[in-house]
């Protein structure tokens, strides 16, 4: 492995994208069955509001910005022609990322303890 | 300073060895000593097998580009002190993602390959001025950064999308495609760019941006790259633009 952040970066945005279209599945799965009745969306639904779930609620808000910011900061190297910058863009995406995910972890992690 | 530096180099020889090892050789070390100089230093007192290309020893063959402690550089205009400031011991791999032919030498052919497939060379248009072809100095300062390349492979070698394949064109190639497409002499942009512009191409870059940290002549094939895609997908255009140009050189000499 060539190690370096445009890797790092390369790395997470793969696998992220890939943790993406999983979510999609599992969120079709949950979002189709109200097409079988309320019951089925109903059960299906309380299936995903375990614990674990919220966690992976929190995972997948991680992976949601992080993607988004870094699929942004090509674009600006793309549009703005600012390769020189590409370290500190990397490192903007990745922090806003993670203010993104803490400001969206709060309520889902209060919202588990206190139902 | 001590005198003495621990270079740790990868060894491997296909007629004895299964896998590639790393052994520890001391050096004597000064201020000016290169990492080649240290290379030299073992060949010729310690081990004569040891196996690496070298040519010039000023940074300007690209003979003796190797991955030191995980970055590509040219060996030769590397100071061992800076890399074993410490007593740290300086790591010596061959150029990664490409296959070994013994110890610090590897095999380039997918290199070569994809560079001729940009075909490099200046393509004139049929019809040349009689006199001069007139670039102006802003094309001059564009094309100086790509033509200052000095296929070393340190990109190539440190690029993700060529670990994953050697279909993809690769950085080094694109750089000399960029050349050769701003180049206003040039007249096969369409073909250039239809090239560029395909599945092995100018799309297949992930902007991991290693090219451009790999670079020992601080090169910018990412750029190269973001610039070509944005004129691949105009290829028509350009190339009518160039006809038009290359006409006016023409009808300008005409009486």
């Amino acid at each position: 492995m060539y190690r370096s952040n445009g890797f790092i970066s390369f790395l997470l945005r793969r696998v992220t994208g890939i943790a993406l279209v999983l979510y999609l599945f599992t969120h079709m799965w949950v979002i189709g069955s109200a097409l079988q009745g309320s019951q089925v969306f109903d059960a299906r639904l309380a299936a995903v509001q375990t614990p674990f779930f919220k966690f992976a609620e929190v995972a997948l808000l991680a992976a949601l910005f992080y993607h988004a910011f870094d699929g942004l900061r090509l674009l600006l190297v793309n549009w703005f022609k600012i390769t020189d910058y590409r370290r500190s863009l990397f490192y903007a995406a990745f922090g806003l990322a993670a203010i993104m995910t803490l400001a969206g972890a709060v309520p889902i992690l209060v919202f588990l303890v206190q139902g | 300073m001590s005198d003495t530096a621990n270079l740790r180099i990868q060894r491997f020889n296909p007629e004895v060895d299964r896998r590639p090892h790393l052994e520890t050789y001391r050096v004597p070390l000064t201020p000016d000593t290169t990492i080649l100089d240290g290379l030299h230093a073992v060949k010729a007192e310690q081990d004569g097998s040891l196996t690496f290309r070298r040519s010039c020893r000023h940074a300007i063959c690209g003979s003796c580009a190797m991955n030191v402690d995980g970055h590509n550089v040219l060996v030769c205009k590397t100071r061992l002190a800076d890399k074993v400031a410490g007593g740290k011991t300086v790591t010596i791999r061959p150029l990664p993602y490409l296959p070994i032919i013994k110890d610090l030498v590897v095999d380039r052919t997918a290199f070569w390959d994809q560079y001729l497939r940009v075909k490099p060379w200046l393509i004139p248009p049929d019809d040349v001025p009689e006199k001069e072809f007139r670039v102006t100095p802003e094309e001059v300062a564009a094309l100086q950064n790509a033509e200052t390349c000095i296929m070393c492979g340190a990109c190539y070698s440190a690029c993700q999308v060529v670990a994953m394949g050697k279909r993809y064109i690769g950085p080094h190639a694109l750089l000399k495609a960029f050349l050769r497409v701003l180049d206003p002499r040039d007249a096969a942009v369409e073909d250039r760019l239809r090239e560029v512009g395909g599945d092995d191409g100018v799309y297949r870059c992930h902007t991991i941006f290693n090219c451009i940290d790999a670079c020992p002549k601080g090169l910018n094939p990412t750029q190269a790259i973001e610039t070509l895609r944005g004129l691949a997908a105009k290829r028509k255009a350009l190339e009518a633009a160039r006809r038009t140009r290359q006409a006016a050189w023409s009808g300008a000499r005409a009486p």
